[in-house]
């Protein structure tokens, strides 16, 4: 409103502002001629004309580890929000929302710089949120170089408790359980397996995954009478790791716990059998060294019989079927770890803007958890179109992934975790059990 | 050169007796199995970045280049073992395949980049960027064709003999003594064939060099061959001993590749034999002290105290008194 001018005279203006709409309207109604006078009837005009009209363009941008060292679950994380995005435009078409979701991919690399370099090509191709990347590093990184200021949701597979303490803007959520559970889920395996009270040898990478999550597991470990061993770091550069294996079988500890992945590992597996005093058998291994089969590089000797834990889903859900089902029909790679909770990112983002009527950023992060609201109707990807309906009316809906239900506490966090475990025999991953953690 | 052989060999005798008396004092605090195997740890270490720091050191010395894509010569060898394997190629013509494949790709760096560079007048700071340019073409062209994901050479690197309480895989103790044999042929050329003498002497002094009839272009070349075939064994040494590989290790091995070639002193090719052995050795015998998470620091912890007070390597600056 200009200096001077009247709140009648800014009315007026808005009504003469909006007449071609109005007048739309009047045609439909002919009630209209007397409401037109009013400011709020015009607003309402104004809205009613163009929202039909207005399609919803949503880009989710992809960060994934295609090359570098986690480059094994690349392409099937890249799989998961084709798969994602293929499902939500159905929905929408079936609930006759006008809205389309379009998919930006980029690699990480597995390194910070890679990744924040990559994550600016997807902002500049308009992506909305993204979903990954998958290290601590890279996250930290893109949020603070590029998501946070721009308020763009970052769906990060990083399972860190580091990402706890950046401050994120409230725009990191994450679908993975964070570390402190998979910390209890390790420890309650090798309970259940080996026994407490037992000596664990830890060798992880020297990286925030690697720290946080032994310091984690050696807390849970020690707190149910357990002992350690040895506790041993290495950085991940470095080209020979035969001292470090050396140490680690030194003490002839009943269970070793390796947090590695599997480019470093492929080295430190064949320092581990080279000492003779290794025993595969007593090896755990955290989630990133969960693949469907072996990798050549990894040489049997170091991980034939070994258990391992990683992030799962509800299996005999509807849902879980369903997801089985489109992952075989459309071809290509196998299933691997985490790929639920990718497709579980993409839906949440687009039903998050749907929620919102927009692809701006900032509203999509404050839609988030409106779309997760713990007592609002269920909803699963099976019945996705019926979600979109309810969520695009501004209703709060409850979206239970195929990876489970969501519930983010303050800091982005899912509050429960539920683990497979599993074990490596002749070079495949056999499931064993799932275990829930809170 | 009687006297500079001579300092040499003191100059070795007491370098033999300080890491002697190390590993002593490290049996003694840590007992014999962990010093001994820790050791053996480090002569393995060593035995690549000592190899491959003679390349470096070679063209540092004779052309004075400080070759930041010396790294990515050691991968070029390493993936050109690949390659042959793939055609189909037995091991061992596979491994000379790559060693003539490196050796060429070094010399075609010096016809297309280096040569051209020095007839331009190319002053110290744009050859280490063309350095790092071409560091990055090989690395990426590697990437490019092979992929970036891990890759073996397909040999048993799990299978270990035992010496007393020690261990070391069959693989590991193949490459040391390759390792330790190219050393001494290397040592053994440079010093008593005519070649070795011409390249010490265009080391020594260019326009002398060339006064006196040595030919400066067969020198240059033959320069670039040699350190791109001990690049390439240098490459192939790590393979096999780490197991595994992908193309950004040259980047990972060139700083300890520096080191070695600084500590033995820069353009000495001894100094570069033992320097590698001397950092191998440390950043395996830290690991009895540090947490192994330094190990990759320890060379340049060595490195600083020792430019400090002989600027010109331990090699060196014995050659200089002389």
């Amino acid at each position: 409103m200009l200096k001077g001018e009247t709140i009648a005279q800014s009315d007026k203006a808005k009504s003469l502002m909006f007449r071609p709409f109005e007048n739309l309207l009047a045609r439909v109604s002919g009630k209209w001629r007397s409401l037109s006078n009013r400011p709020a009837a015009s607003l309402i005009a104004f809205g009613l004309c163009i929202a039909p009209a207005q399609a919803l363009d949503l880009t989710v941008g992809a960060l994934l580890e295609l090359t570098g060292p986690l480059s094994a679950g690349g392409p099937s994380g890249e799989k998961a929000a084709v798969l994602a995005l293929k499902v939500a435009n159905q929905a929408a078409k079936d609930a006759g929302v006008k809205a389309t979701v379009s998919l930006a991919v980029a690699d990480a690399q597995g390194d910070p710089q890679s990744a924040l370099s990559a994550a600016r090509t997807l902002v500049d191709r308009k992506a909305s949120c993204i979903l990954g990347p998958a290290t601590t590093p890279e996250a930290i990184t893109v949020l603070k170089g590029v998501t946070m200021q721009r308020k763009i949701t970052l769906w990060p597979l990083a399972s860190s408790t580091r990402l706890r303490t950046v401050e994120d803007g409230g725009t990191v959520f994450r679908t993975v359980p964070p570390d402190d559970l998979q910390a209890e889920a390790l420890s309650s395996v090798m309970q259940k397996y080996i026994g407490g009270q037992k000596s664990v040898a830890i060798i992880y990478r020297n990286e925030p995954y690697g720290e946080a999550l032994s310091k984690a597991f050696a807390i849970n470990w020690k707190a149910g009478g357990g002992r350690l061993s040895a506790v041993i770091s290495f950085d991940p550069q470095q080209e020979g790791l035969d001292s470090e294996a050396g140490q680690a079988v030194a003490g002839n500890p009943d269970a070793y716990l390796v947090i590695d992945y599997p480019e470093t590992y492929a080295k430190l597996g064949a320092a581990l059998a080279r000492t003779g005093k290794f025993d595969p058998k007593k090896l755990f291994v955290a989630d990133t060294l969960s693949f469907p089969t072996v990798p050549e590089s990894i040489p049997a000797q170091s991980i034939d019989g070994a258990f391992g834990v990683v992030g799962g889903s509800p299996k005999g859900t509807g849902a879980y079927s369903h997801f089985g089902r489109l992952w075989k029909e459309a071809g290509g790679v196998d299933n691997a770890s985490y790929t639920a909770n990718i497709f579980d990112s993409a839906i949440l983002c687009f039903l998050s803007a749907i929620r919102a009527g927009s692809s701006e950023p900032g509203r999509i992060r404050d839609n988030v958890r409106k779309v997760t609201e713990a007592g609002a109707p269920q909803f699963t990807f099976e019945n996705l179109a019926a979600a979109i309906k309810v969520a695009s009316t501004g209703r709060e809906i409850d979206y239970v992934g195929v990876s489970g239900e969501f519930r983010f506490a303050p800091n982005g966090d899912t509050t429960s975790g539920l683990y497979d475990i599993f074990r490596y025999q002749n070079g495949r991953q056999i499931p064993v059990e799932q275990i829930s953690v809170r | 050169m009687p006297s500079a052989f001579l300092t040499i060999r003191s100059c070795l005798l007491v370098l033999s007796l300080l890491l002697g008396g190390c590993l002593c004092a490290l049996i003694a605090l840590f007992g014999p199995t962990m010093a001994l195997q820790a050791t053996v740890n480090g002569l393995v270490a060593g035995s690549y970045f000592g190899i491959g720091a003679i390349g470096l050191t070679l063209v540092l010395g004779v052309l004075k280049i400080v070759n930041l894509a010396h790294g990515d010569f050691l991968v070029a060898g390493a993936y050109l073992v690949v390659l042959f394997l793939w055609l189909g190629a037995p091991m061992p013509l596979a491994i000379v395949c790559s060693l003539i494949g490196t050796a060429i790709l070094a010399l075609v760096t010096e016809k297309l980049v280096w040569r051209p560079l020095r007839s331009a007048g190319a002053g110290t700071l744009q050859l280490l960027l063309s350095a790092i340019g071409l560091s990055l073409i090989i690395r990426f062209s590697i990437q490019f064709f092979s992929g970036s994901q891990v890759r073996t050479l397909g040999t048993d690197v799990v299978t270990a003999i035992s010496l007393w309480s020690l261990r070391i895989g069959v693989n590991q103790l193949t490459a040391l003594m390759v390792g330790l044999g190219t050393m001494a042929i290397v040592g053994l050329t440079l010093r008593f064939t005519d070649v070795g003498k011409d390249m010490r002497a265009f080391a020594s002094n260019r326009v002398l060099a060339e006064v006196s009839g040595i030919n400066a272009r067969r020198i240059i070349a033959r320069t670039w061959i040699l350190s791109g075939t001990l690049a390439a064994v240098a490459g192939i040494v790590y393979a096999t001993t780490i197991g595994s590989f992908n193309p950004n290790f040259g980047l990972a091995i060139l700083l300890s590749l520096f080191a070695a070639a600084l500590l033995g002193g820069p353009g000495n090719i001894y100094g570069a034999m033992f320097g590698g052995l001397v950092i191998g050795l440390c950043q395996e015998w830290s690991t009895l002290f540090f947490s192994s998470r330094w190990k990759p620091m320890i060379g340049f912890v060595l490195l600083m105290p020792m430019l400090l007070f002989m600027p010109k390597g331990i090699f060196g600056r014995k050659e200089r008194q002389t």
